[in-house]
């Protein structure tokens, strides 16, 4: 009997760039249209896709009208220090220009609640304007708090204003750094912050969060990996079953997990590599789960059911994947 | 967060769109369906929108589709209570103000494809989600025949069947077309974050005779791609295309699943074809052909379900080729926990 595959792979389309424009310094917003007539997946909001960048591969929210079947929109930040995937967004993708668009898959949902408080830094912005468009049309109430470095260096700021009073704009150079402990003061009982900005945001909203509020309010993305200071421990190998492919093999010290079931003919997703997409999460069944993740919380960590392939690994002696 | 019973609705999504109906049964009438924890009331006002309001009267427990439609206003048939197309009340019999309180819930709407498309869950959100395009149902190329089953089972239970095509050889061997009679050709599974697509490309087969004669070209072999799509909870369909050598004819399986609550549903399902599209006999005997299939698949449904019921969830053992299901599942989980119900991983489902 010939052997069959399956193969899983994410949905993939080569769109063409409909429109660049400056909506911030140093922030490109593109239009991506779709050209093949076939429309383009939906997505709700605090979704992301990969863009292919020559060598590279990046990842950016969806900050347009997920209504749209057209075309998709991101807005990218040039980062010069960056290893050069917003260099090439801003210096190679011109009008006319094609771009593979992998996805739109999403880590970081909108969850329903009566009440919303949204805190963006910087281009952090982008994943929570479609959120905010969601939270308002649903009659919750919220409130955005939106810095950045300068006002000039913030985008959709015109946008914004429309919603008056439920948004504040905090530049850094004029009123310093956020005040979250006053932001976030009074933890409302069905209420959910969600974050998404620079590392230093993302880490002292964490740490206010600790105090007062419940331990899945915090909502937040990372577009970097967490710098981790715990002790890591020198890699070890470990026995990985993956129990629905009837498969066992041994991870050596230097394999990831996700390139042990990719070597073994598995179909497995993933994007970022890094830790930080979620693409590549799978269940676990057994085996203490070494997370080395910036995807999921601390409580999520803890319940050693779930994690992220491309870089976590296995305390124990053995890993069991739903795979 | 909710816990989830039984034959709670809790996990059922409500953030979606769900084909209650089909235009031509809305008109200027009141019409009761069953949706998505409750009943609804379905009407066409004067100008012609489809109005969706909850059916049950704010007063007492009556359902408002027995009573009278009066212009754009329905009127309770037991107390009188009389109500716009908002759901909100106008009027009631007894005092001159209306009570605080007296109003029903009211759907967003949608027609499209000739079918209504009504939302179940927060209404603001209803406009920030695209209802599905089915244009094979009404295009000038295609002919339709169709039907209604009741299911007493999960709407999850019926995508997982859909998802596996498999499926049909065991369920209904007298119509599984020859193409899957032997080892099934490679899967490939394309997923995003709200769909799943699958596809098989299977070597030169014959056709099943009904089509070759509908077709008019004898005993005929072709190559046949089969893709299905899971769109939402409510939709999934298949596309059968047969390159027969001298053309290739089109067949679309449109499946609408509403779910009643986690483990009963509807389902109507529909099979278009652009071959033989005037042929009264041909939609005839397609019609009775499926509306055999989808009875079978009916009460394969009910049995799966009723071992669920009665002994439980139990572990499951997955092949590969169950990957499509199993994304299925984990785009219900995240829908479902969007809504603020949280679900363990082996609960879903059953």
């Amino acid at each position: 009997m010939t052997e069959t595959r399956t193969t899983l792979r994410e949905h993939e389309a080569e769109l063409v760039v409909a429109s660049v424009t400056a909506v911030a310094d140093g922030v490109r917003e593109l239009r991506l249209a779709d050209v093949s007539g076939s429309g383009l997946p939906p997505w709700t909001p605090g979704a992301h896709v990969d863009l292919v960048l020559g060598e590279l591969v990046r990842q950016y929210s969806l900050c347009g009208d997920p209504t749209d079947a057209t075309s998709y929109t991101v807005a990218v930040l040039r980062e010069p220090e960056s290893r050069g995937g917003s260099v090439f967004v801003h210096e190679q993708l011109a009008e006319g220009a094609k771009v593979t668009v992998r996805g739109p898959r999403n880590h970081f949902p909108l969850v329903s609640a009566d009440s919303y408080r949204f805190v963006a830094g910087g281009i952090g912005i982008t994943p929570l304007l479609p959120m905010i468009a969601e939270a308002d049309a649903s009659g919750a109430d919220w409130h955005l708090t939106y810095g950045g470095r300068t006002r000039g260096s913030m985008a959709y700021t015109d946008h914004l204003a429309g919603y008056g009073e439920r948004v504040t704009f905090a530049p850094a150079d004029e009123v310093g750094l956020l005040d979250l402990a006053t932001i976030l003061a009074s933890p409302g009982p069905r209420t959910l912050v969600y974050c998404c900005g620079p590392e230093p945001l993302l880490a002292a909203i964490e740490s206010v969060c600790e105090q007062g509020w419940p331990s899945d309010a915090l909502h937040l993305e990372r577009f970097a990996a967490k710098v981790s200071d715990a002790p890591v421990d020198a890699e070890r190998a470990f026995e990985l079953v993956l129990a629905g492919s009837g498969v066992t093999l041994q991870v050596p010290p230097d394999k990831s997990v996700f390139d042990m079931i990719q070597d073994a003919g598995i179909s497995v997703l993933g994007s970022c590599h890094e830790g930080i997409c979620g693409t590549c999460e799978q269940a676990v069944l057994e085996g203490e789960v070494d997370h080395r993740d910036s995807v999921l919380n601390e409580s999520e960590q803890a319940a050693n059911d779930a994690m992220m392939v491309c870089v976590s690994r296995c305390l124990s002696d053995r890993l069991v994947l739903d795979l | 967060m909710t816990t989830v019973n039984r034959t709670s609705t809790a996990a059922v999504p409500t953030d979606c769109w769900y084909a209650l109906t089909t235009s031509a049964e809305v008109d200027r009438h009141l019409l009761a369906v069953r949706a998505v924890g409750g009943p609804v009331l379905l009407f066409r006002t004067q100008d012609g929108a489809v109005v969706a309001l909850e059916d049950r009267c704010a007063h007492r427990a009556y359902p408002l589709s027995a009573g009278t439609l009066d212009g754009d206003q329905v009127r309770c048939g037991l107390c009188g209570f009389v109500y716009d197309a908002d759901g909100q009340c106008v009027s009631v019999p007894t005092q001159p103000r209306v009570p605080l309180g007296a109003h029903v819930a009211s759907y967003p709407t949608r027609e499209r494809d000739g079918l209504v498309w009504v939302w179940l869950g927060e209404a603001g959100r209803a406009r920030l989600h695209r209802v599905p395009g089915l244009p094979w149902l009404t295009d000038a190329g295609w002919a339709t025949v169709g039907g209604t089953v009741p299911i007493d089972a999960g709407f999850l239970l019926l995508h997982e069947n859909f998802a596996d095509v498999t499926q049909i050889r065991f369920v209904a061997p007298e119509i599984a077309p020859a193409a899957l009679a032997g080892a099934p050709p490679p899967l490939e599974v394309v997923v995003t974050e709200t769909t799943v697509e699958l596809s098989r490309t299977f070597p030169s087969s014959p056709l099943p005779p009904w089509q070759a004669e509908m077709l008019g070209i004898g005993a005929a072999e072709g190559e046949t791609v089969q893709r299905g799509f899971f769109t939402s909870p409510a939709l999934w369909t298949d596309h059968w295309d047969v390159d027969h050598g001298a053309g290739t004819a089109r067949l679309r399986f449109t499946q609408l699943v509403t779910p009643f609550d986690e483990r009963r549903s509807r389902l109507h399902w529909r099979v278009s074809r652009d071959f033989a599209i005037d042929d009264p006999g041909a939609g005839d005997r397609m019609h009775a052909m499926f509306g055999d299939y989808y009875a079978r698949v009916q009460a394969a449904m009910e049995t799966a379900q009723a071992v669920l019921d009665t002994d439980g969830p139990g572990p499951e053992v997955n092949v590969a080729a169950d990957v499509a299901a199993l994304r299925v599942r984990d785009i219900v989980r995240g829908m479902l926990a969007e809504e603020g119900v949280a679900l363990a991983r082996q609960h879903l489902g059953t």
